[in-house]
């Protein structure tokens, strides 16, 4: 494959085994995290986690962790340092095809975020189990969307934002809030209700509840869904126009 | 378009909000030619070949390169065009053979080739970051040079360079033009286009202020030869020999100090009497005019306000 988006995607797939940031924020945060908080609130089923192990709800919300990190934090820092350095300006003079910086990077962001899921996976199962899958098709369908919609996110905000630090500074507030308020912070129970209605519409929250619903039997949360598809599908687009080279 | 010229620029004009950059530039760079803007910081070189390369949208003016339309071809221009950018880099962690492999195209030649030609042979396994000023720069010439280019553009190419490693580049840019390669150079190191090219185009504040062989910019701007003596007990009859040369403009003698100004060709009829009037003075000197000094002849004659300032700024800080 000597495309130029090819050649791309080969290269970014290697830069990104040496990207310390890549390796810490996407890869060892959302395990170490899962697996403190995962085990602060034992293993059996309560209301306060709608009568599920909460243990297995946090697995279930943990997948999305990494889907935020890649898109909030990974790619705005690294698109955001290639256009501050001119290596945008560098690919776009040695002919690079328009396109093929923004699909090599929804590639690399895809694949990244299917390794680091099945990382996850592969470290919650032994500690404390894989929850069953209730609704398999409506959790990949929202994993599909919400894979997309934040690769997409942070390409627009790495195209958007003038320096890797201001990208840096941008992603982390985005991320943290939305870590916290809609995945892999306290449940929503023990959250005040103007806390779980700023929480509610982030586009975290959005992709969470559709993936987590469907998983653990807790309902189809069509809603989310929309939302999630809705939000997905803007971002992508904004994105696509904003990333040609 | 004329088949002989690979880039044709009319009345070019860009401008960054109410700031006009370049403003009604023509430019043409003949095949198989080394063509050099120069002129100071902020002459709009940069501006004039992102509009060439279809980097940048320009408000006004027509351009063709290579037969396509900037504007419109852009996609189908640029795969032609081999370009060293000014302020622009690779990814940290990419190393040399990796980039290599990154910029090649179906088109590419050999990079293994140009790597040992430009001594990075041994930098192979190198990640950008750890290069030298200089290795970066012989870096992005092999990633210009990889896909055959049909013109290359270079930027301020020795930008930060030891004189050793400008001479290899300049060694190298040498070469391009003898394979017939046409090369668009952009710089404001006067003696680097003075070495390099066989034609420049002197800008200011976005305009052409001449253009032309160096040799006829200096005949242009800075034609006067100056040759200085000591001849202690000179005869009142040795200096209106000197005065009555062709092509003598001024003597001037102040003590045992003799300064003749004049066409250069005075300089061999100057030394002609020196040697038929006994022995030369030991401290006879020649100064021939450069480019340099045509291009600062040539801001003094238009009303250059403050880029000549800065452009005496600039030459005066190497002299």
């Amino acid at each position: 494959m000597n495309t130029a988006a090819g050649r791309l995607i080969r290269a970014e797939l290697k830069l990104m085994t040496r990207d310390p940031l890549v390796l810490t924020f996407v890869f060892a945060f959302p395990i170490v995290t899962m697996l403190i908080i995962g085990g602060a609130f034992g293993t059996k089923p309560t209301p306060g986690f709608d009568n599920t192990n909460p243990a297995h709800w946090y697995v279930a919300s943990y997948l999305t962790v990494v889907i935020a990190a890649v898109g909030l934090v990974m790619l705005p820092v690294h698109l955001a340092s290639y256009r501050e350095r001119g290596v945008l300006r560098r690919f776009a003079a040695a002919g690079f095809g328009r396109w093929s910086f923004a699909v090599a990077q929804l590639v690399v962001g895809l694949i990244t975020t299917v390794v680091a899921c099945t990382l996850l996976l592969a470290v919650a199962a032994p500690v404390y189990g894989l929850p069953a899958l209730h609704d398999g098709w409506r959790v990949a369908v929202a994993l599909a969307f919400g894979a997309v919609g934040f690769v997409s996110l942070g390409v627009l905000l790495g195209t958007l934002l003038p320096s890797a630090r201001s990208a840096q500074a941008v992603g982390l507030l985005l991320f943290f809030p939305s870590f916290l308020l809609g995945a892999g912070g306290p449940p929503p129970h023990v959250m005040g209700s103007v806390v779980r209605h700023i929480a509610g519409p982030l586009p975290l929250t959005l992709l969470t509840n559709a993936v987590r619903g469907p998983w653990l039997g807790l309902g189809p949360a069509t809603g989310s869904l929309v939302g999630l598809v809705l939000l997905s599908v803007a971002f992508t687009a904004v994105a696509a126009r904003r990333a040609v080279l | 378009m004329d088949k002989t010229q690979v880039v044709t620029v009319r009345g070019l004009r860009k401008a960054y909000g109410n700031r006009v950059v370049v403003d009604g530039l023509d430019l043409d760079v003949p095949a198989g030619e080394i063509v050099g803007l120069i002129g100071a910081n902020g002459a709009g070189k940069t501006t004039t070949v992102e509009c060439i390369q279809g980097l940048r949208k320009p408000d006004a003016g027509t351009l063709r390169v290579l037969g396509y339309d900037p504007v419109t071809q852009a996609e189908e221009l640029r795969p032609l065009i081999g370009s060293q950018l000014q302020d622009s880099a690779l990814p940290d962690r990419l190393r040399v053979a990796e980039a290599v492999g990154l910029f090649s195209t179906a088109r590419a030649r050999d990079g293994g080739d140009l790597l040992e030609r430009f001594g990075l042979a041994q930098r192979r396994r190198s990640a950008f970051a750890s290069l030298s000023g200089g290795e970066r720069q012989r870096l992005f010439l092999v990633l210009a040079l990889l896909n055959r280019p049909r013109l290359v553009i270079l930027d301020e190419l020795t930008q930060g360079l030891d004189p050793a490693a400008r001479r290899n580049v300049w060694a190298a840019v040498r070469q391009l033009h003898d394979e017939g390669t046409t090369v668009l150079l952009v710089t404001h190191e006067i003696d680097e286009a003075e070495v390099l090219c066989g034609r420049v185009v002197a800008m200011r504040e976005g305009r052409v202020l001449d253009a032309g062989a160096p040799a006829d910019l200096v005949d242009r701007h800075a034609g006067t030869a100056t040759i200085r003596f000591s001849l202690p007990d000179a005869p009142a009859l040795l200096l209106d020999q000197v005065r009555r040369l062709d092509g003598v403009r001024e003597v001037e003698r102040a003590g045992a100090r003799v300064t003749v100004r004049g066409a250069r060709p005075v300089i061999a009829h100057v030394g002609a009497v020196l040697v038929g009037w006994g022995p030369v003075p030991a401290d006879l000197s020649v100064h021939v005019p450069t480019l340099e000094d045509a291009l600062l002849g040539l801001l003094d004659g238009a009303d250059v306000g403050d880029e000549g300032a800065e452009y005496r700024e600039l030459v005066g800080g190497r002299r």
